[in-house]
């Protein structure tokens, strides 16, 4: 598995600084554009009048734009980049190349919290994100509670611990809705594989900061990261607190994901595939790989949630299923090409 | 510069290491030798601290080595020992520059003269050329080189080496422990070669089951005797010609 992630993994760093620009004008083209796309026509000219504020623009465009569109580009934005930053620093502190944001059960914790809300609970007593992020935080603390002590400190003992309060609650999750109303289930599954469409301005206001202070801390401690992708006892002949690094991370991470999970339910193989693309593109050590993985995970999320919104008339596919099946293809792709 | 006293390990039922003690000056190559499971490299672990005595002292430039941050001890020691490959490749001089680690702060940047120290660190194990390169590409011997460049770049004032010879081509065993000679710091390095050990070893301690046989200089340690009894095998202990050093020449069984 190391190898072939060393394989996936060769360094382009001369590139950095142009694949950062060139990603960064991608970016603001990308979201202006996507900003024009939807039922209501409106014009680049008329979003950039309406977004610096210009007098005379008409009152139905700054509402779709202000309310509408925006604060769904700023999320799609803010969940791709949270979603590969937590993947990349996951699969460097697990020190496993197939690490993911979901590693601690989050998305079955998210998904009972959901459920419970959905089918148990009395209607709008809570909504389905206050249950799927509480369902979410749950889950991390039930594979934290299980590794309290020595047990955390190992690897391959917390990430057993996840795939198996996983299974714990996603059996949970299928019981009861085994024996709710037919249309329960589909709301919760629609929810579950991942969609933007419930997120607003108090999303934005959630996400970005969470988002950003995680990615800070994340490059305070990029050299710390560095040191851990050769052992933990060379990073601890440095001077690293392996244990406490790995910790700190691993809540950070968790917490963010949490709160993408809450707004926007589950988007598989961002968290997977941003970070091994962004080791190829921009470069393997940390400040490459987390600024790399935050502009290309935006990046990736505007288009999929471009082509989510606009694929079918009148209605949306989850994210989910889009990410789900370029991700797939990717990895195949790239195995692919490695082996001829 | 190193001061050990009465070190005992105890792990589990086991007594790894009983009544250890000797110093390591201010200068040269002290060598840990002894057979497998004569606890050479948890004598390593202690004195770096990845283990915690049983019982015992350790003092470190005068200080004990409990009264370290992590952060000071890095700066002080610097450790090599084997490492599993990187989970993703990394090139030669960005596992160099891990060294400066336990001289910044979080948001500190990588400086000019920072990028200069690991390159003067790469030029003087011989792998300037190589500074892009990554590090799957190297040989043993380069790897090697690598992470004592690696440890210089931490700029510390003793060197710990955990069997920095195996595993390599015996010309690159010379280049390494040439190298360790060359670099004018205190270096204490576990080692199985006894040869290599009576070429390069200003000092040597003999280990045996956990107690400590003999410490002193080659011809006081390397004694015949001695290391008859502590390898349980025949031996023969000559002077070469031409290097004047002791040379270890064990007998297969029976052969004696």
């Amino acid at each position: 598995m190391v190898k072939l992630a060393a394989r996936f993994s060769l360094p382009r760093q001369r590139n950095y600084p142009l694949m950062l620009l060139f990603t960064l004008l991608l970016l603001v083209a990308s979201a202006v554009f996507s900003l024009t796309l939807g039922s209501a026509a409106i014009s680049i000219n008329e979003i950039i009048a309406v977004l610096f504020g210009t007098a005379g623009t008409p009152a139905l465009a700054d509402t779709v734009i202000w309310q509408i569109r925006l604060p769904r580009l700023l999320c799609a934005m803010l969940v791709g980049a949270g979603l590969a930053v937590s993947g990349a620093i996951l699969q460097n502190v697990s020190r496993n190349p197939l690490a993911d944001p979901y590693l601690f059960g989050l998305m079955a914790g998210a998904g009972l919290g959901a459920t419970i809300v959905s089918v148990v609970l009395p209607p709008q007593l809570f909504s389905v994100a206050v249950g799927a992020f509480a369902g979410a935080l749950f889950a991390v603390a039930l594979v934290f509670v299980f590794c309290a002590g020595q047990h955390w400190r190992k690897v391959e003992v917390t990430l057993l611990a996840g795939v198996a309060v996983s299974f714990m609650l996603s059996a949970l999750s299928s019981f009861i809705l085994y024996f709710a109303e037919p249309f329960a289930a589909n709301r919760v599954m629609f929810w579950l594989m991942g969609s933007l469409s419930r997120t607003d301005w108090q999303s934005v206001l959630l996400l970005a900061p969470v988002t950003f202070l995680v990615l800070l801390l994340a490059l305070a401690l990029r050299r710390q990261l560095d040191a851990l992708l050769l052992s933990d006892e060379s990073a601890r002949t440095l001077g690293v607190n392996t244990s406490r690094l790995r910790l700190v991370l691993l809540l950070a991470t968790a917490l963010l994901t949490a709160c993408i999970v809450s707004q926007c339910g589950g988007i598989a193989f961002v968290g997977l595939m941003i970070p091994h693309l962004v080791r190829r593109l921009f470069g393997v050590t940390s400040v490459h790989l987390l600024t790399g993985s935050a502009l290309l995970g935006a990046l990736f999320l505007i288009w999929v949630d471009n082509l989510a919104r606009t694929v079918l008339p009148q209605q949306e596919i989850p994210l989910g299923v889009i990410t789900s099946l370029v991700g797939s293809l990717f990895f195949l792709t790239l195995m692919r090409t490695k082996q001829t | 510069m190193l001061k050990v006293s009465g070190l005992s390990l105890q792990l589990g039922n086991q007594l790894v290491l009983q009544d250890i003690a000797f110093s390591l000056p201010q200068q040269g190559i002290l060598g840990v030798i002894g057979p497998n499971g004569a606890g050479k490299s948890s004598l390593l672990k202690l004195i770096s601290r990845a283990l915690s005595p049983t019982s015992g002292q350790i003092l470190l430039r005068q200080r004990p080595l409990s009264q370290y941050t992590n952060q000071q001890l890095a700066r002080t020691l610097a450790v090599v020992s084997q490492h599993p490959p990187p989970l993703f490749a990394l090139s030669v001089f960005q596992v160099a520059a891990m060294g400066l680690l336990p001289h910044k702060s979080w948001f500190e940047t990588t400086s000019s003269s920072d990028r200069a120290s690991v390159s003067r660190a790469l030029n003087k194990v011989g792998l300037s050329a190589k500074s892009e390169a990554l590090i799957d590409t190297l040989s043993g011997g380069e790897l090697q080189r690598l992470y004592i460049a690696r440890a210089l770049v931490q700029q510390p004032t003793l060197l710990l080496l955990d069997e920095p010879t195996n595993h390599l081509d015996v010309q690159y065993q010379h280049q390494v422990l040439q190298l360790l000679r060359e670099l004018n710091i205190p270096v204490l390095v576990c080692i199985h070669d006894l040869n290599l050990a009576a070429l390069y070893c200003d000092n040597l301690l003999l280990l045996d089951k956990g107690q400590q046989v003999a410490f002193g200089t080659p011809e006081q340690v390397l004694q015949h005797q001695q290391l008859q009894q502590v390898f349980a095998l025949a031996c023969q202990v000559s002077r070469h010609p031409a290097l004047d050093k002791l040379q270890i020449t064990f007998l297969p069984p029976g052969a004696a």
